[in-house]
């Protein structure tokens, strides 16, 4: 199921949570609001954690994880670090890199088991992420873009990338990320796609934008209710035609 | 988001106030006073500025009102029709015709008086000019009322029509007076149509809109149409005929089964058969409404057979309907819906614009390239939620815990811990500072030793270590003491009183430039010399400045190096030294020399900053002799100051 969130009056939800299948962080804000909707959707079955990182709110930026770990970068401070491996389980192993590219987020874009991820990142950053995070990385690019981290969302069902990502380029993706991939938008039409959204195996978070065409799309290709992602070439075709031209 | 927004355009004034308000504005921003003892291109300056001012407001303000209505040849063809039906294409395009004429008139008005005004010989000439061309603009400006006060009426209308945009997914209900065309667009959309028990209830288009399939879809309900020619139709129908000539939509034609129109089943065939022209290439159903009364089959053989025809044309499907008891309604809505998308997309896929998106209408399905398994990670908490979705326990979110707490609420980050047992809980987290713990090099026993310090401190001011002994001091020394304090006060009013005496009142220009701060100097060179490594020993008494030309032809150089010299001889050659200098005479020594330097310095900063002088050489007088204060007309040598 999807829902609708904004965080303090702004639609790019991905840039304040992260969003996984073993916990949720999310950002400290002015109110409880942003937090409370992450608390009431996911709390009985994964810690949903407030932090910052760096000291700055835009931790869905910062940081990547997935079921198994969270790799942070290099100016996450030591309290924060161990605030969060107070508040995480101890399964999932935490690990501060040394990283150029310190926008974690928007160079790596992962799920449990595959990672693709910016092409001039680090070796060492490489190794850590497959340790780490235990995917096999990729080094890609999505519709020519590097930061395959803004540009593509991913869960263990699914996936969105880019709206200009040409046919052939989904299929070579799909075939690494092997999951079924969809171009699309998020927030009326915005084409970072991970700042507009979260999303886990069994839930989503999208801007408050985000039109009803863009959600039924986020919902079949990500596998959140029971209509599966081929619907959105056969049932939803007409609709998106009429919507997007 | 309509295309056009008719509800923008300005109020037009009525002639009598449009001519008020250009003359009110022309007085208030030209200028008022004038007088005859003026030099005559002043006078005539005067009242050419007024003439062409109140042209150009006049201009202006009937351009405005050109440019901001409609033009029926730019706008949609659905528009222009509807506006040609509404208010009279011809009416329309003369009213804004003679609008653009009379500022033409007005405009060459104004030339011909500027002209005229060239040759205006005194004030009372020029301003009689300037009335008449006034009063000849407003003349021409009365002459349009009419046009004035039908365009004020076009616009009032036009700001409440529907906005109707002609190029989106568009529903038109369309059928005899009173079949229940507004009934359906009531229940589909949330347009709150008017719905009344006798014939055209509905005089106008109205526009509702209603979701379907994720998109916005526009229903527009349509007055009543009669069965008659093109020519004998009025207003109210020709505006359903404009909708339904003009905008590519499903067009959804409603019967009465029942009669209770006032129309026959017979008359209703027939007019679906006259205005089919107008269903030419767009989807197209027939909804038989009122089925609550008497149904499709329930009817009569003759009846029946007038609506055979109908029935058996394959292309239009043929709908029951009730809206009294919602029967049929949403599959009407349902059929028209996809009716019109599968032919919008159809048309669309014949176009260009398609190929942009095509990508994005593509799932991707990946090609397995290894054995591995990869299942999602659903833990099973949340599939057991999912299947007692219905049973929904309200449990205490933080942001409860915030409204509940209000200003005294602090975001807890340590209650989450829920690995690390209660009571360690709440530890301080250790501050770690380039690899150093910072308590490490707190020392744990400083309170003691603070402590044992109080305490000798204690002991020695017990002693009376700090006490200050008692001076005994006699009679005399007292009287001492006492004038010395009366001396002491009275200095110090003086003090203050002369500080406010002295204070400068007035107020003080600053310099606009600084004081020129000297770039070159013997020393700077030498230490610059010094630093780049040349040896300047033995140039103390160097002069440094170039001594001689490059031709040697000129002779001796002009300045010598100074010789060393004994002591007490002369250091200048060029004057004697009995003469000393005027700074210097009568001043005792270099005390003296100093406070009087300083006292002139203060002197001349005063004035400096009293006048904006640039400095003390600045003795400038600008105009010795202002022309304005010794011409005019007083009598020479009079009055040379005002």
């Amino acid at each position: 199921m999807a829902l609708r969130v904004q965080f303090e009056n702004n639609n790019e939800i991905g840039v304040f949570a992260k969003l996984t299948n073993a916990y949720c962080l999310v950002s400290i804000g002015g109110s409880e609001n942003f937090y409370s909707t992450f608390e009431g959707e996911l709390s009985e079955t994964i810690p949903v954690v407030h932090t910052s990182l760096a000291g700055c709110r835009i931790i869905g930026r910062l940081c990547v994880g997935n079921k198994n770990g969270l790799i942070l970068p290099n100016s996450t401070t030591d309290n924060e670090l161990q605030h969060l491996r107070n508040a995480l389980p101890e399964k999932i192993k935490i690990q501060r890199v040394e990283e150029r590219l310190s926008a974690l987020g928007n160079v790596i874009a992962c799920n449990d088991y595959v990672a693709l991820i910016h092409p001039d990142l680090d070796r060492e950053t490489e190794e850590i992420i497959t340790d780490v995070l235990q995917v096999e990385a990729f080094r890609q690019t999505i519709a020519s873009n590097v930061l395959v981290g803004s540009y593509c969302v991913l869960n263990n069902q699914g996936g969105l990338v880019h709206p200009n990502t040409s046919i052939v380029d989904q299929e070579e993706l799909s075939s690494l990320l092997q999951v079924p991939l969809v171009a699309g938008t998020i927030n009326r039409g915005s084409d970072v796609v991970s700042a507009g959204m979260v999303v886990n195996d069994w839930s989503a978070f999208c801007g408050m934008d985000t039109t009803s065409t863009e959600l039924t799309v986020i919902e079949s290709v990500f596998r959140l209710n029971e209509s599966v992602p081929s619907s959105i070439a056969t049932n939803m075709r007409a609709s998106l035609i009429e919507s997007m031209s | 988001m309509s295309l056009y927004n008719f509800k923008k355009i300005a109020v037009v004034p009525t002639a009598k106030d449009f001519i008020d308000i250009i003359l009110s504005k022309t007085q208030r921003k030209t200028p008022t006073v004038v007088h005859k003892h003026y030099k005559i291109t002043r006078i005539r300056t005067f009242y050419m500025r007024k003439v062409k001012f109140s042209q150009q407001s006049f201009h202006d303000r009937l351009t405005q009102i050109l440019t901001e209505f409609p033009k029926l040849d730019d706008v949609h063809p659905f528009y222009a029709d509807l506006m040609n039906v509404l208010y009279d294409k011809d009416h329309y395009k003369l009213a804004l015709g003679q609008l653009n004429t009379a500022r033409h008139l007005i405009d060459n008005v104004a030339r011909d008086y500027v002209r005229l005004m060239k040759y205006g010989d005194s004030l009372y000439r020029c301003k009689q000019l300037k009335r008449a061309a006034l009063g000849r603009m407003a003349t021409i400006m009365k002459r349009q009322g009419a046009n004035l006060t039908y365009l004020e009426q076009v616009r009032q209308h036009l700001a409440r029509l529907p906005s109707i945009d002609p190029y989106t997914r568009t529903i038109i209900i369309c059928g005899f007076p009173n079949v229940g065309k507004s009934s359906f667009i009531n229940k589909i959309t949330r347009a709150d149509v008017e719905v009344q028990p006798y014939a055209f209830t509905t005089k106008s288009l109205y526009v509702g809109h209603t979701d379907y399939k994720y998109l916005r879809w526009q229903v527009i309900d349509t007055p009543g149409i009669l069965d008659h020619s093109l020519e004998e139709r009025n207003v109210i129908e020709m505006q359903a005929v404009t909708a339904l000539a003009h905008l590519r939509a499903c067009v959804l034609y409603i019967m009465d089964l029942s009669e209770q129109c006032g129309h026959t089943l017979d008359e209703q065939v027939k007019l679906f058969e006259s205005i089919k022209p107008l269903f030419a290439n767009k989807p197209l159903i027939i909804v038989a409404n009122k089925t609550d009364i008497v149904k499709l089959d329930e009817l009569d053989g003759e009846r029946r057979a007038a609506l055979k025809e109908i029935e058996e044309d394959s292309e239009t499907p043929l709908l029951e309907m009730s809206t009294v008891t919602d029967m049929g309604v949403m599959e009407v809505k349902t059929m028209a819906c996809e009716k019109l998308l599968s032919y919008r997309v159809d048309q669309k896929m014949r176009t260009k614009k398609v190929d942009g998106v095509l990508n994005r209408l593509h799932v991707a399905v990946p090609k397995p390239r290894d054995t591995k398994e990869r299942p999602p990670c659903i833990p099973e908490s949340v599939l057991l939620k999912k299947q007692q979705a219905g049973e929904k326990r309200k449990r205490k979110l933080e942001r409860d815990i915030e409204l509940e707490e209000g200003d005294d609420y602090i975001l807890n980050l340590k209650k989450h811990y829920v690995d690390i047992p209660e009571e360690e809980r709440y530890d301080i987290i250790p501050e770690i500072w380039e690899g150093h713990n910072i308590a490490d090099y707190i020392d744990p026993e400083i309170f003691d030793k603070l402590e044992e310090l109080e305490k000798d401190e204690e002991i020695r001011e017990e002693t009376g270590m700090y006490v200050v002994p008692k001076i005994e001091l006699d009679e005399t020394m007292l009287e001492i003491k006492r004038l010395a304090l009366q001396i002491r006060n009275k200095k110090a009013i003086m003090r203050d009183e002369s500080r406010v005496n002295k204070q400068n009142k007035k107020p003080t220009m600053p310099r606009t430039t600084t004081a020129k701060v000297r770039e070159r100097s013997v020393t700077k060179l030498r230490s610059q010399m010094e630093n780049l490594g040349v040896d300047m020993s033995g140039t103390e008494n160097a002069h440094f400045t170039k001594t001689r030309s490059r031709s040697r032809s000129l002779g001796p150089p002009v300045k010598r190096m100074r010789m060393d010299t004994s002591e007490g001889a002369s250091q200048s050659r060029n004057r004697s030294v009995s003469r000393t200098p005027r700074n210097e005479q009568g001043v005792k020594d270099v005390a003296m020399r100093n406070k009087l330097s300083r006292i002139a310095h203060k002197a001349i900063s005063n004035k400096v900053r009293k006048y904006g002088l640039k400095g003390e050489a600045d003795r400038f007088i600008g105009t010795k002799k202002p022309k304005h204060l010794f011409s005019g007309k007083r009598g020479v040598g009079k009055t040379d100051r005002r």
